[in-house]
């Protein structure tokens, strides 16, 4: 079953084209990767969507589940089942972690029609959620992000994907600031969360060591703002071998 | 009546950011009758002040010490509400909980107060302001030796005008800690003089005041070290929406005795639109060499990022600005030490926010 389908995507920054007739198709179950090189437009993509204000689709369409994607507020795309992990989580001073994902969680729900958690309710799943990832407990009760080192603040997207348990992952640079043993934790954490039939993820990595852990079924290269090579696995050693200028060329 | 003539212009540099044509309007309708406050404290000792005369039956002090007595300041609108008022007298090593309602049907209401605190006397003290027409209140706040005030000051439920100048003298080691929240629809001017005289005095004077629609709200605090060791704070936050203007002017001064004073003042605007506007005027007069004062002023708006990574986790838009904009408030209303009364602040900006955004 399809999930998402991006068909000729144009965006701009300030007038500025970034994705230039960008095609993706991805069906439930399924675990792509897009590699590239900096300024390729990896974040773009995330961010358009995402539905970030200032990126402005010019042309093309996109589907999630079937419906319009690009008609959706952001929180509609959340709660329609959209996760965005960061490249840059924010720092949100004065707003704790349990608060923020409890808020957004209970947001989500109350769209789907679903009855809101309790605060113990939601302190237990964020506790249970928050361990599996190896985060101290008491970091859900800082203010978000505030403080964190580039690692924490990436094991902290994780948890809170791991507690809003959406349908459809986009993971840019989830792995970098990560050291060995934390890259394998949010490995087995995404697989753990996000490797269901029902389910899809796309990962955006620079380098080949994150999907020694999340084996992606699809490799894409996007290079300045299009899909120019798609394939299994193997491309991505392919890309570690050879770069990619040699590749995309 | 008090004469047009007699009130300051905003050709008065102190007073240039003051909507005075919000106090004169104010004045000039008709008194309507006006509903008291539920108290936030029902077990404190209460004060219930209508239309500028303090109310017996509603009042219930009994164990205070309350007396007539002469009040005067030079103040440009303080003296205005200067004369025949009460003094309330607290023992040496007393411990006193006090809530005022100060309730103005319209029209003007001058209410002078005087609050002497004998050594290390301890009072928590809430005010609330509600109704309509101009409320103008002068309190002096005599602070003995290790005495200590903590006291939260709000503007709710109110329209019209409020003018409000205190004058406080804090007497060695004594602590006076004082947080406005300007929530109503009332244009409002929170004046201050505080005065450390004795040596290690604490003061810290601050809040958060919320305006929206035409309205405008400010304050003017001047604190004055007179003696060594002394330590003030003044941290204002405003949230101004619409075509509100707030208007936060704090001064430190540190007498040429006054050396090792530490003086923080730390005022932020948000600008909820960009038709609002937030004046801000930190000034700092220091004749002592041995000194540690820090200042930060800045004025900005919702942070783009912030909105947009809560929105792509499911919060709704004005839910997210209202989440940003609560915590930006809670740096001034967290510095009240009283739970219950802390969080009765906290819902009364909640409300704001709720009709703001
Ligand atoms: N806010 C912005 N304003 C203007 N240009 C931007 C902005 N953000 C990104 N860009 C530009 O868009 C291009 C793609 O950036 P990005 O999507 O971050 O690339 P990647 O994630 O692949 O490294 C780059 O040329 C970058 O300079
Ligand atoms: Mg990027």
């Amino acid at each position: 079953m399809t999930m998402l389908k991006i068909e000729n995507l144009h965006a701009e920054i300030d007038g500025k084209p970034i994705l230039k007739g960008l095609s993706l198709t991805v069906n439930a179950g399924e675990i792509h990767a897009i590699m590239g090189p900096n300024g390729a437009g990896k974040s773009t993509l995330g961010y358009v969507l995402g539905g970030r204000p200032g990126y402005e689709v010019t042309e093309g369409s996109v589907s999630f589940d079937g419906q319009d994607l690009l008609d959706l507020e952001p929180h509609e795309r959340a709660a329609a089942g959209l996760f965005l992990g960061f490249q840059y989580p924010v720092e949100i001073p004065g707003v704790s972690n349990v608060q923020f994902l409890r808020e957004a969680l209970n947001a989500q729900r109350a769209t789907r029609d679903e009855k809101p958690l309790s605060g113990a309710e939601f302190l237990k799943l964020a506790r249970e959620e928050a361990k599996k990832l190896d985060m101290d407990a008491e970091m859900l009760k800082r203010p978000v992000n505030v403080g964190f080192s580039g690692g924490e603040k990436k094991r902290n997207e994780m948890v809170q994907m791991g507690i809003v348990n959406p349908k459809f992952a986009i993971l840019d640079e989830t792995d970098s600031g990560l050291d060995i043993d934390a890259l394998r934790i949010v490995g087995d954490g995404i697989n753990r969360i996000m490797r269901a039939p029902d389910k899809a993820v796309l990962l955006i990595t620079h380098y080949q060591r994150l999907l020694d852990y999340v084996k992606p079924d699809f490799v894409h290269v996007l290079a300045d703002g299009r899909i120019v090579r798609s394939g299994g696995a193997e491309l991505a050693h392919e890309l570690e071998r050879e770069g990619y200028a040699g590749v995309a060329a | 009546m008090i004469a047009t003539a007699e009130l300051p212009t905003n050709r008065d540099e102190a007073f240039r950011w003051a909507d005075l044509a919000a106090l004169q309007a104010a004045r000039a309708l008709p008194a309507e009758s006006a509903t008291v406050p539920d108290p936030i404290l029902p077990d404190a000792q209460r004060l219930v002040i209508v239309d500028g005369h303090l109310v017996d039956h509603l009042s219930r002090a009994v164990d205070l010490t309350i007396e007539r007595a002469a009040i005067a300041s030079d103040h440009a609108l303080g003296r205005h509400a200067g004369g025949q008022g009460h003094r309330i007298a607290l023992a040496p090593r007393s411990v006193t909980t006090i809530e005022i309602a100060r309730v103005n049907a319209g029209e003007d209401s001058h209410t002078p107060l005087e609050i002497a605190l004998g050594e290390d006397a301890v009072l928590t003290l809430v005010e609330t302001y509600t109704g309509a027409g101009w409320s103008n209140a002068l309190t002096r706040f005599d602070l003995a030796r290790g005495a200590r005030v903590m006291r939260a000051v709000r503007v709710v439920d109110a329209e019209g005008f409020v003018s409000a100048r205190d004058e406080v003298v804090i007497g060695e080691a004594a602590s006076f800690v004082c947080v406005t929240l300007g929530a109503a629809t009332a244009s409002t001017r929170f004046d201050a003089a505080l005065t450390l005289t004795g040596e290690g005095a604490f003061a810290e004077y601050g809040g958060a005041l919320l305006t929206a629609a035409e309205q405008r709200q400010e304050c003017a605090v001047r604190v004055r070290h007179a003696e060594p060791n002394g330590q003030s704070h003044q941290l204002w936050r405003a949230v101004a929406a619409d075509r509100s203007t707030a208007s936060l002017a704090a001064a430190v001064e540190v007498a040429r005795d006054a050396q090792k004073t530490d003086g923080e003042q730390s005022l932020r605007g948000l600008l909820l639109q960009r038709t609002a506007t937030v004046n801000l005027k930190p000034e700092l007069e220091i004749f002592a060499d041995d000194v540690k004062c820090a200042h930060g002023a800045t004025v900005g708006e919702l942070d783009a990022r912030a909105l947009f990574y809560m929105q792509s986790r499911g919060i709704a838009k004005p839910r997210a600005q209202a989440l940003l904009t609560r915590a930006f408030v809670a740096d001034a209303l967290d510095r009240i030490a009283d739970e219950t009364v802390r969080e009765a602040f906290v819902a009364d900006a909640d409300a704001w926010l709720e009709r703001a955004l």
